[in-house]
């Protein structure tokens, strides 16, 4: 039986997966999105988040759509991307165990101060 | 530039996934370059560029070979083994170059090891006589192409000379090892050969020739040895003399090999199945045997007795001796032994003079003695293998189908002249059983004269035919 590529999820496909739940985006979009998201601290280079994309289109987890602006002058037509529902289940179900994770590590108190 | 140098660093990624994503990741490389301005952001830049590389590429890598895996388990559930095309892409011109440098290569390779196959390793042990060891020696030490310059010289060598090697055309001879010889062989004559006056005529006769010159152009050593040996068979009337020339020295030491060199001769003989090379029944129960020497009993006798077996139930036999150069008497005569119901008379020119033998027959269990048996011949067959092609033809138990046999008796016992010239004398009278000259110089002539490649098929069709009537 060969390994599953997200199985466990990496973090890079997970920050993509968030990256996706508020609307499509094509690949640099993507990029913007999760340096956003991770305030800078996560800069998705051309080859991790291609085969990120790629491995999540095998598996179901986003699609490939049309459509988008392509009104900008220069560019080639882009393609977008779409979190499937089996993507969203898996984002929920990550989220879902990082909170977990989080509980555990507020019970144990290993956050300083109550910020979080 | 950059970009230019990023689009070349792309084709270090799987080609589906190149095929794929190249365009966008390079119009990504541009969003960044146009968005990223100033110093910090493009160093930034070329630090992620560079960072993705080590990160990227082996995941881009592990994602193709996971799709790969994926495909052949969820295409096969039931474990059938099939064949599935992976990748729809052909392939790239550079795997193909690769493929047929590669190929050209196992090819040229092939060929050489099967146009150079590793000789037979023959050693002496008393039963083969000086002369044949020596010859034996020097047979294995020069290539296959130059054989017959370590042959002993006959007067069939010197009307079907052999090509010339390098090693022969290099080195001439001068007169003074030419008059060296000459009285080396006359010398060594009139000490060993069995009948002094017949010695004392040749030796006179090639110091005579010496005299008036006759061998004076002789500047090639076979050329010169083979001159002699016909001078002098001529002069004794007796085919057994023979002047040997080889342009390797000579070894200096003569008799018994050595321990070593006979665990050596064990363990090929023992690697080479003693050179039984096929043991096969064909159509009609003929049994076909194809054997290389005749190997030393002492070390052989039970792999031949298990071959002999092997056939005991068949209808004919065929012998097939054409690259069969010969070995062992004992063994000759142990392979013959159960073609016979009687010990019907043997010639082994080895023997001590007078001694008439008989071949150790019948064998107890032996069904050969009354079925036909074939011999394959070829100019290659040689020394014991004539012997035993010779006693059965003149025996009349079997029929032998190919070429005229290399013509090697090998019965003198060998003298070293030199370095590089020998002699063989017979030092005791021979008694051929069976009348008539041997096949030496001559070789045994075939009952059915057909090309050693064709002598299969002829034999084959002959016992047929018999089996038939």
């Amino acid at each position: 039986m060969p390994k599953r590529k997200l199985d466990p999820l990496p973090s890079t496909a997970f920050q993509i997966l968030l990256s996706l739940a508020g609307n499509d985006l094509h690949g640099y979009g993507i990029m913007r999105a999760v340096e956003e998201q991770t305030n800078g601290r996560m800069r998705l280079g051309p080859g991790t988040l291609y085969s990120s994309i790629q491995a999540l289109l095998e598996e179901g987890m986003i699609e490939e759509v049309e459509g988008g602006d392509e009104s900008e002058a220069g560019h080639e037509r882009r393609r977008y991307y779409r979190l499937t529902m089996s993507g969203k289940r898996l984002a929920r179900s990550e989220a879902e165990r990082l909170a977990d994770l989080l509980r555990v590590a507020r019970i144990k108190r290993i956050f300083r101060g109550e910020y979080v | 530039m950059f970009e230019k140098l990023f689009a070349c660093l792309l084709c270090l990624y799987p080609p589906r996934f190149r095929r794929k994503y190249a365009g966008e990741i390079l119009q990504l490389y541009r969003d960044r370059v146009r968005d990223e301005t100033g110093l910090f952001r493009r160093v930034r830049l070329c630090f992620d560029l560079l960072a993705d590389g080590v990160t990227g590429l082996p995941q881009a890598y592990r994602n193709s070979h996971s799709a790969m895996a994926a495909v052949v388990v969820s295409s096969n559930p039931e474990g059938i083994p099939s064949f599935r095309i992976l990748q729809q892409e052909p392939l790239r011109s550079g795997s193909v170059l690769i493929g047929c440098f590669l190929s050209l290569a196992a090819i040229a390779t092939f060929s050489f090891v099967i146009s150079h196959p590793k000789a037979y390793r023959q050693f002496s042990k008393g039963a083969m006589s000086p002369i044949e060891s020596v010859l034996d020696r020097l047979n294995r030490a020069t290539s296959t192409g130059s054989i017959q310059e370590a042959r002993v010289a006959s007067p069939g060598a010197e009307s079907k000379p052999a090509a010339p090697s390098v090693a022969s055309i290099d080195r001439k001879l001068d007169p003074v090892e030419r008059d060296r010889v000459i009285h080396a062989v006359a010398q060594n004559l009139n000490r060993f050969y069995v009948d002094s006056q017949r010695a004392r005529s040749a030796s006179a006769l090639i110091l005579k020739k010496a005299e008036s010159g006759d061998y004076e152009s002789f500047a090639d050593g076979q050329a010169f040895a083979a001159r002699l040996t016909s001078d002098l068979r001529s002069a004794t009337q007796d085919p057994h003399v023979e002047v040997a020339y080889s342009t390797i020295p000579l070894p200096n030491t003569a008799g018994e090999p050595t321990v070593a060199a006979l665990a050596e001769y064990r363990s090929a003989m023992l690697q080479q199945n003693c050179t039984f090379e096929k043991i096969e029944v064909l159509a009609d129960n003929i049994g076909y045997l194809k054997f290389d020497s005749f190997p030393d009993p002492a070390i052989c006798s039970s792999i031949a007795k298990a071959a002999m077996a092997r056939l005991n139930g068949t209808d004919a036999i065929i012998f097939d001796l054409r690259d069969n150069m010969g070995g062992y008497p004992g063994m000759v005569e142990e392979i013959a032994a159960p073609l016979f119901d009687h010990p019907a008379p043997w010639y082994n020119p080895k023997e001590p003079s007078g001694a008439a033998s008989s071949i150790h027959s019948p064998v107890p269990g032996s069904r050969l003695a009354n079925k036909a048996a074939y011999i394959l011949t070829s100019s290659r067959t040689f020394s014991g293998a004539e012997q035993f092609a010779y006693n059965l033809k003149m025996l009349k138990r079997a029929t032998l189908v190919g070429e005229t046999t290399g013509g090697g008796a090998h019965v003198g016992i060998f003298h070293r002249l030199d370095d590089h010239f020998g002699i063989g004398i017979p030092e005791t009278p021979i008694t051929n059983p069976y009348g008539g000259p041997d096949w030496e110089g001559i070789g045994v002539h075939p009952d059915v004269i057909v090309r050693s490649k064709d002598a299969l098929v002829v034999a084959e069709k002959l016992a047929r035919n018999s089996l038939h009537k």
